[in-house]
């Protein structure tokens, strides 16, 4: 194979796997075992994703809410009292917190999404 | 929603007819003691009602709520704009100093049509509008007035100005003409789109059914890439984007075995060759309705235009192993057509210099290749081309030819539509029906683009995203009708009456009918240009967030991924719209007198079958102007 073609097709190869790696790699790395990540969606659209969430008592855990819709979503916990309020479309917020009483909490949309809003809820089960 | 469909039917019929009256119909809302006051309700995606006219001088207050989610409204020229969330009111208030037609615009992310959720405000008298029909008018009128005045000039000169044949060769400087024989130019700048493209692809899949708005496959291709190509591009370099065009890369890789170098293909494919009779337009013009029937689905989801690109995608590595060299691109590409046909208009060409050097040339290198280049991929004869439509500016001829003797020509803006058939036309650079029928398509099209996209019809969208599959299918069947059926059909009828008027029994109808439709191309080229800036000033600036946050991850790569949604010189959109329309009409009308003197065989014949064809141009202008303005 003549060199500049093997410099070339290189250099496609690795151009089209570059993009791709990079991708899935920061879609998956720098993840820290106590991230949790939740995708915001109107529930005739695949709501909470998950719906419930687990985490371990005393130990601090991030957040990360991605609203993957096409409409604006809230995040809200009455009983930790944890909020970020309106989160756009594509938008992406983080909340750290350290849950110190095990049981069951519900957290709901806070932004009338659509027709079906206020199914839009899931639980955090604190461990 | 189908069963109000045929009231809508009603209410629009009379909003076509009223502003095609010139619109003094009913006024919106109540008027007390000099303010009107308009209550608008929000829902996906429209607003209601979506037309609000009021007078010049009064004070305006919209009141506005929301049905289903949060919503936003934005007044283009005027600059108001509020958010509203379902179970509110807001009022927006102003003086109404302004008239013409103002578009006020969603301004928070609601769904997937959310960027072309629009409503329409008229502060009557819409002067704009009446100027712009008046100005189409008149230069509809004085180009017949001067044309019966210009005699042997008008022949061989632009607007009795420009001389055609006036070439400017751009290759002609050592450093332009060195960049163009080597291996890596166009290369390099294929792969970088094709870097930019897998991009595109993985946060189309990525995004899936998010909004479109945020996701870099959608804004990139549909905001950026058709807005770059239908006013930069082909008004002015012709196939530019062919050039750089990453699809056909890996087919070519396979084709030819190898990339960067150069010499004669020994394919790994089939290296069949296509069909005699779908060497046209004809194979491009239906791809490209085809796909255009998913409008609703591509230009929004993310996932959709993920979908159509890796069908494009794959179409062109499996068709590069079946058929010979760029079989593809030159006739199953659904954007190949309009660029191939409006190419004829643009500026620049790829032509031979001194045809004198090619006919004593043998063997052909540019046809068939040699150790520094491929033989035309375009199956062109670069010797002997004479039009832009087929030639996709892979600049391999320059790599080729042992005799320097291609240029890079800047010339006058559609001097391609004056070509004359040619021997080898039959075979495949065909001037004929095929590129009649794509240049008519092109009316429909932009038509049902414009209303689903800027216009203020709810119910449109509706149909056209498919919320209902009736609705779907009324969408198809009318639009399909429309381009298929209705557009032809009065061009054919406009073609008959130009051919009656003449008094010239003996020339064909097909050739009446054919010829004249290159006269639309002009007008073609600047009506898609002003759509397309339509789409751009608004929602353009949505892509410095993309680009910092290109698949949604909460990324900020250049530091822009906060960037807010911002109208940019909307107030100036209708202006620019209708200068492009003027432009294009002025160049339709020159060339259009040019065809007549070809088509008919006495100048008095050509004046006299000229006048129903200028009659047609001027109503499509003044269509354009109303469906723009109005």
């Amino acid at each position: 194979m003549p060199r500049q073609t093997a410099v070339t097709a290189s250099l496609v190869t690795l151009i089209a796997m570059a993009a791709v790696l990079t991708t899935i790699g920061c879609s998956t790395s720098g993840k820290q075992p106590a991230t949790v990540e939740l995708l915001a969606r109107a529930p005739e659209r695949g709501n909470w994703s998950p719906q419930t969430l687990e985490v371990e008592q005393g130990e601090e855990v991030t957040l990360v809410i991605r609203n993957v819709d096409a409409v604006t979503h809230g995040f809200y916990l009455p009983g930790l009292d944890l909020t970020v309020g309106e989160i756009k479309a594509g938008d992406v917020r983080e909340i750290k917190f350290t849950p110190q009483v095990a049981g069951e909490y519900g957290f709901y949309c806070s932004v009338w999404c659509s027709d079906f809003h206020m199914h839009m809820r899931g639980k955090l089960v604190v461990k | 929603m189908d069963h109000r469909l045929p009231i809508k039917y009603v209410i629009l019929a009379s909003c076509l007819t009223l502003s095609a009256c010139g619109g003094s119909g009913e006024f919106s809302g109540d008027l007390v003691g000099g303010q009107r006051t308009v209550e608008v309700t929000a829902r996906k995606f429209e607003y209601d009602p979506s037309i609000i006219t009021v007078k010049e001088g009064e004070t305006v207050v919209i009141k506005l709520a929301s049905e289903d989610v949060t919503h936003g409204f934005y007044l283009d020229g005027y600059g108001e704009q509020t958010t509203i969330p379902p179970g509110d009111i807001k009022l927006v208030g102003f003086t109404a100093n302004k008239t013409g037609r103002f578009t006020f615009r969603c301004s928070e992310t609601c769904g997937h049509f959310h960027p072309y959720m629009i409503g329409h405000l008229r502060v009557l008298p819409n002067r704009k509008y009446y100027a712009g029909v008046s100005l189409v008018v008149l230069l509809g009128l004085g180009s017949l007035a001067y044309g019966s005045k210009r005699r042997e000039k008008h022949r061989t000169h632009l607007f009795g100005v420009i001389p055609l044949d006036w070439r400017f060769e751009l290759t002609k400087y050592k450093p332009i003409r060195a960049l163009f024989k080597s291996r890596w130019f166009p290369l390099v700048f294929i792969l970088l789109n094709f870097f930019v493209f897998v991009v595109i692809l993985v946060a189309g899949f990525a995004g899936g059914f998010s909004a479109g708005n945020v996701n870099f496959g959608v804004m990139v291709v549909w905001i950026l890439w058709w807005v770059l190509l239908m006013t930069i591009f082909v008004p002015v370099v012709g196939r530019f984007w062919c050039m750089t065009c990453p699809f056909p890369l890996i087919g070519d890789w396979l084709q030819r075995g190898t990339l960067g170098s150069g010499g004669r293909q020994k394919s790994w494919g089939l290296n069949k060759k296509w069909p005699k009779r779908f060497r046209n337009l004809w194979p491009v013009t239906a791809c490209f309705l085809l796909s255009t029937l998913f409008v609703g689905f591509f230009t929004v989801q993310p996932f959709a235009t993920f979908v159509l690109l890796a069908l494009i995608v794959i179409g062109a590595i499996v068709i590069s192993l079946i058929y010979e060299k760029r079989t593809f691109c030159l006739y199953l590409c659904p954007v190949s057509g309009f660029q191939g046909l409006y190419s004829n208009f643009a500026a620049c060409e790829v032509r031979v210099k001194n045809p004198d050097i090619c006919k004593t040339h043998t063997p052909k290198t540019c046809y068939l290749g040699d150790e520094h280049g491929y033989g035309c991929p375009w199956m062109e004869l670069p010797f002997d081309m004479n039009r832009n439509t087929y030639c996709g500016l892979c600049l391999e001829c320059f790599k080729t030819c042992p005799h320097d003797n291609m240029a890079f020509n800047v010339r006058p803006f559609g001097t391609d539509l004056l070509a004359e058939r040619k021997r080898t036309d039959e075979l495949q650079n065909r001037r004929g029906l095929d590129e009649a029928f794509k240049s008519l398509t092109m009316i429909g099209i932009l038509f049902a683009f414009f209303l689903t996209m800027q216009g203020p019809y709810g119910w449109l969208k509706d149909m056209v995203m498919a919320a209902s599959l009736g609705g779907y299918g009324l969408f198809l069947g009318g639009y399909l009708l429309l381009n298929l059926g209705l557009v032809p059909v009065l061009f054919l009828a406009v073609s008959y009456l130009s051919k009656q008027a003449s008094g010239n029994r003996e020339v064909p109808l097909k050739k009446v009918f054919v010829d004249f439709s290159y006269c639309l191309v002009p007008l073609g080229v600047a009506r898609w240009a002003a759509f397309s800036l339509g789409i751009l000033l608004p929602n353009g600036s949505y892509l410095p967030r993309v680009f910092s946050d290109p698949f949604s991850r909460g990324w900020d790569l250049f530091g822009t991924a906060g960037y807010q949604w911002t109208p940019f010189l909307t107030g100036a959109l209708p202006y620019l719209q209708l200068s492009l329309l003027f432009v294009g009409l002025a160049f339709s009308l020159e060339y259009g007198y040019k065809f007549a003197n070809r088509i008919f065989a006495t100048e008095r014949e050509a004046t006299r079958g000229w006048i129903p064809m200028l009659l047609f141009i001027i109503a499509l202008g003044v269509f354009f102007v109303w469906l723009f303005e109005g």
